[in-house]
């Protein structure tokens, strides 16, 4: 089986040179066997790397300790779920876990234009095929995952692996990283249409409003595997950090910030014909972005707790990269005559204006994070001395760039397409200001003073109440016509213009996430030795540690503290922290008990047993507003749904062209 | 036997911690620490917020700060120490001085590059305002004006 498995990669990787080239081939001689041929070579790399795939998940089920792989990531003790997840616990299963994901976009873009674009078909498929090259040289050569484990010539099998990082061991693991990857692999596809209308000089927008719904698709799984591995990160590690800026956690925030970008540039160009460099820029920069933090990732540049072992393959990543961005910048420079803009802009304060600057602001937030990430070891290369960039520089760094986003996703809504007039925005702008004020004037009688949480919570009222004004100005003027009630019209109303309604549902979901970030400045934690029967204080909540047990099963040892909480003389809850000792890593790991409220969490982790008093010691945590975080992600799961949805009126967008400036008294003449 | 062997590993990983009564962490360590990193590679904490305990590096840190701050030495001091002992890497951002100015400046410098980029943008795509001939009168205009305003909201909607 396991040569199976390694021969599917490899005719895998033959078959995918083989559609690179007869789909370059074909789209340049114009010949359509050759195209046709290149698209079902795609659908067989589709079948042998899921063989693969089948193959490796047999082998991790079956605990078959014949595979160097499974002996790293697995053991026989494991439940089987985590078996499964252990598919992409190591480099070599990770990176077929690329590849399948990127054969399985591939086969359905090739599916869904049999019939359509064959213009750009062959060129988009040579890109898909390109990348994909790229990434079974990879599983097949320096990180294969069906290398054996072997005594001289003889195939040997070790009686039991070594385990799936305990870490890992928790069920957001089970689902982040496949959809981490369904967002960043996805974004080759918007990326190989572009790259396919550079090529074939395609006029327009075609390619953009082909791969709309595939970039809000990708954007929605980047968004929901960020939040994933935040989730991860609050309840695993043990001290309830969602995000501290680590290197890994950073280079998937940058690709995000990019396709976030190019979701707001694309509409200037649907509707204005503006941009069309710049979206080709960003969707370019975003699907390199993914590239470069797989390399981050796999490389060892930076010490990461997220990275994967250092290896080798860090060189191969760089050569792609080089060889890529060349490509992509030679095309757009070759094309730039086919990509001017149509229209021109009317004036600054318009609603085109605030996306340049929404562009210019997820763009300095990304260049930020990457210098900061980077900064390392650009200065151990030119000073010679190697710095920390910790979360205090990025916190100082980007806060304000975040609090100036917020900002603008309110002021986007109250300015008018071409142009905004001074008593518009007088008028639009006054009833967001005054709540603004009055929500932040009432925090500060309530006794808030941190400067960041005061600002978070008072743009989180201005932005709300652009939206909610957005939402009900339009569904008023529904009801009134058609005589329905308000929530009947909100529906009709978001059902005319999915895009636009679904988009301010997600904006939304960022005020609702802001509002669970600004939480974090006033977060209170303590760290005590404490004997069973005797309690301690953290805010409002008495934890009295009643009895410590201890246990075991298949997998771990462990040992948990029952902790009784009262609050104010009466039971509120009663937490369990536990702490395993998993038996084949022999690696502690804590199980925190978390009392999640809206509110606030408490958060109760149990770290040790003390070696003097044999006393256990807890770590406990108040995390205002946490779960906002987390509830963000519905509603913008709700967002991302309804943008996909198609609009009832079918939006057609008519270039305006501004024909002069006219002042007071003035006749335009055509 | 197993679990005789876990016990044991239990009881070695407590053991590396260090019996205290009251809140482990004081708060001359939290103000002090927050401009430490922890430098234990594992984490992107600072001294302050790192909460592994018995960690290698943040460990003795805080027992170290706690003894300097006792001992009265100020807090400038204390982190001076660090940075003598193991370099500007002792910091949770770099030193704004000298190369490590650039850490600050390039952000910024970007974004006003940006604004800069903007600008040419929208001079670039603004069509500069037609020599016109004036004809209606100052009501007229102010009519049209905003049923024209009032039509293209009506378009947003």
């Amino acid at each position: 089986m396991e040569n199976i498995g390694a021969l599917a990669l490899i005719l895998a990787f033959c078959l995918a040179i083989y559609s690179f080239a007869a789909s370059i081939i074909g789209g340049w001689k114009k010949k359509a066997f050759l195209i046709v041929s290149g698209e079902r070579a795609v659908i067989a790399v589709f079948a042998l790397i899921t063989l693969a795939v089948v193959i490796l998940l047999n082998a991790l089920v079956t605990s078959d300790f014949r595979y160097a792989y499974v002996a790293a990531h697995s053991n026989r003790d494991m439940p089987v779920y985590y078996k499964l997840s252990s598919w992409w616990g190591g480099q070599e299963g990770s990176l077929l876990l690329w590849n399948f994901v990127l054969i399985c976009y591939g086969l359905v873009v090739v599916l869904q234009n049999r019939r359509k674009h064959r213009q750009i078909m062959p060129w988009v498929v040579a890109s898909l095929m390109g990348t994909q090259i790229f990434f079974l040289i990879l599983n097949v050569f320096p990180a294969s995952p069906f290398e054996m484990l072997a005594q001289g010539r003889n195939i040997v099998e070790v009686q039991d692996g070594n385990g799936l990082n305990p870490l890992l061991q928790y069920w957001t693991m089970l689902i982040h990283p496949p959809i981490l990857y369904m967002g960043y692999v996805g974004f080759i596809v918007p990326f190989a249409f572009a790259l396919g209308s550079l090529i074939t000089r395609q006029p327009g927008e075609a390619w953009i409003h082909t791969t709309r719904r595939w970039a809000i698709v990708t954007w929605f799984f980047q968004s929901t595997g960020i939040l994933l591995g935040a989730g991860w990160s609050y309840a695993v590690l043990g001290w309830g950090g969602y995000w501290v800026w680590d290197p890994v956690e950073n280079v998937s925030f940058l690709p995000w910030l990019t396709s976030t970008a190019f979701l707001h540039s694309v509409m200037m160009q649907e509707k204005k014909g503006m941009m069309k460099v710049w979206n080709i820029v960003l969707v370019a920069a975003t699907f390199f972005l993914c590239i470069f933090g797989t390399f981050m990732t796999r490389s060892g540049i930076v010490a990461s707790v997220h990275a994967f072992a250092t290896s080798n393959i860090g060189n191969y990543f760089l050569v792609f990269l080089t060889l890529g961005i060349a490509f992509t910048i030679y095309m757009i420079l070759g094309r730039l005559d086919y990509l001017k803009s149509e229209s021109e802009l009317e004036s600054v304060v318009s609603r085109e204006s605030s996306f340049l600057f929404n562009n210019l602001v997820l763009l300095a937030c990304c260049f930020a994070t990457l210098w900061g990430t980077l900064f390392p070891v650009i200065s151990e290369a030119i000073s010679g001395e190697r710095v920390s960039v910790d979360a205090p520089w990025f916190n100082r760094i980007n806060i304000p760039i975040g609090l100036f986003l917020l900002f603008l996703t309110g002021v986007g809504p109250l300015l008018a397409w071409r142009r905004a007039s001074t008593e518009s925005i007088k008028r639009n702008f006054l009833l967001p200001f005054l709540a603004m004020l009055a929500i932040m004037a009432v925090l500060v009688v309530l006794g808030v003073q941190h400067v960041y949480a005061l600002t978070t919570f008072g743009l989180c009222a201005f932005v709300s109440w652009t939206i909610g004004a957005e939402f009900w100005k339009g569904a008023g003027s529904i009801a009134r016509k058609e005589s329905i009630g308000m929530l009947p019209a909100m529906v009709a109303l978001t059902h005319r213009n999915t895009r636009r309604y679904g988009g301010y549902i997600i904006h939304m979901a960022i005020v609702v996430m802001f509002i669970g970030f600004a939480g974090a400045a006033f977060n209170r934690d303590i760290t005590v030795e404490v004997a069973e029967g005797k309690s301690f204080q953290l805010g409002k909540y008495d934890l009295k540690v009643s009895k410590v047990d201890m246990g075991q099963n298949e997998n771990y040892v462990y040992q948990n503290a029952i902790i009784d909480v009262s609050v104010g003389g009466q039971h509120f809850t009663t937490l369990k922290p536990e702490r395993r000792i998993y038996s084949k890593s022999e690696q502690p790991v804590g199980a925190v008990a978390i009392h999640r409220r809206l509110n606030e969490d408490l958060y109760v982790n149990f770290a040790a047993i003390s070696s003097e008093a044999q006393k256990p010691i807890i770590q406990a945590y108040v995390f205002p507003l946490v779960t906002w975080i987390w509830a963000g992600w519905w509603v913008l799961f709700a967002g991302s749904i309804i943008c996909l949805i198609p609009s009832k009126v079918k939006m057609s967008y008519a270039k305006t062209e501004v024909l002069g400036v006219a002042g007071a008294h003035a006749k335009v003449a055509k | 036997m197993q679990k005789l062997r876990n016990s044991l590993l239990l009881g070695l990983v407590a053991g590396l911690c260090v019996a205290q009564t009251g809140d482990m962490v004081p708060p001359e360590v939290r103000r002090v620490g927050d401009r430490l990193a922890c430098l234990c590679k594992s984490c992107k904490n600072t001294v302050a917020t790192c909460q592994m305990l018995g960690c290698h590096y943040t460990a003795p840190a805080r027992l170290r700060i706690s003894e300097l701050a006792k001992q009265g030495v100020s807090d400038d001091a204390i982190v001076a120490e660090f940075v003598q002992k193991n370099g500007k890497q002792a910091l949770a951002a770099p030193p704004p001085e000298g190369f490590h100015m650039l850490a600050y400046i390039a952000p910024p410098f970007a974004a006003f590059a940006g604004i800069g980029l903007i600008a040419w943008f929208v001079r670039r795509h603004r069509k500069p305002a037609q020599t016109v001939q004036p004809e209606l009168s100052e009501a007229d205009v102010r009519k049209y004006s905003d049923a024209a305003a009032k039509e293209l909201e009506r378009l947003e909607e």
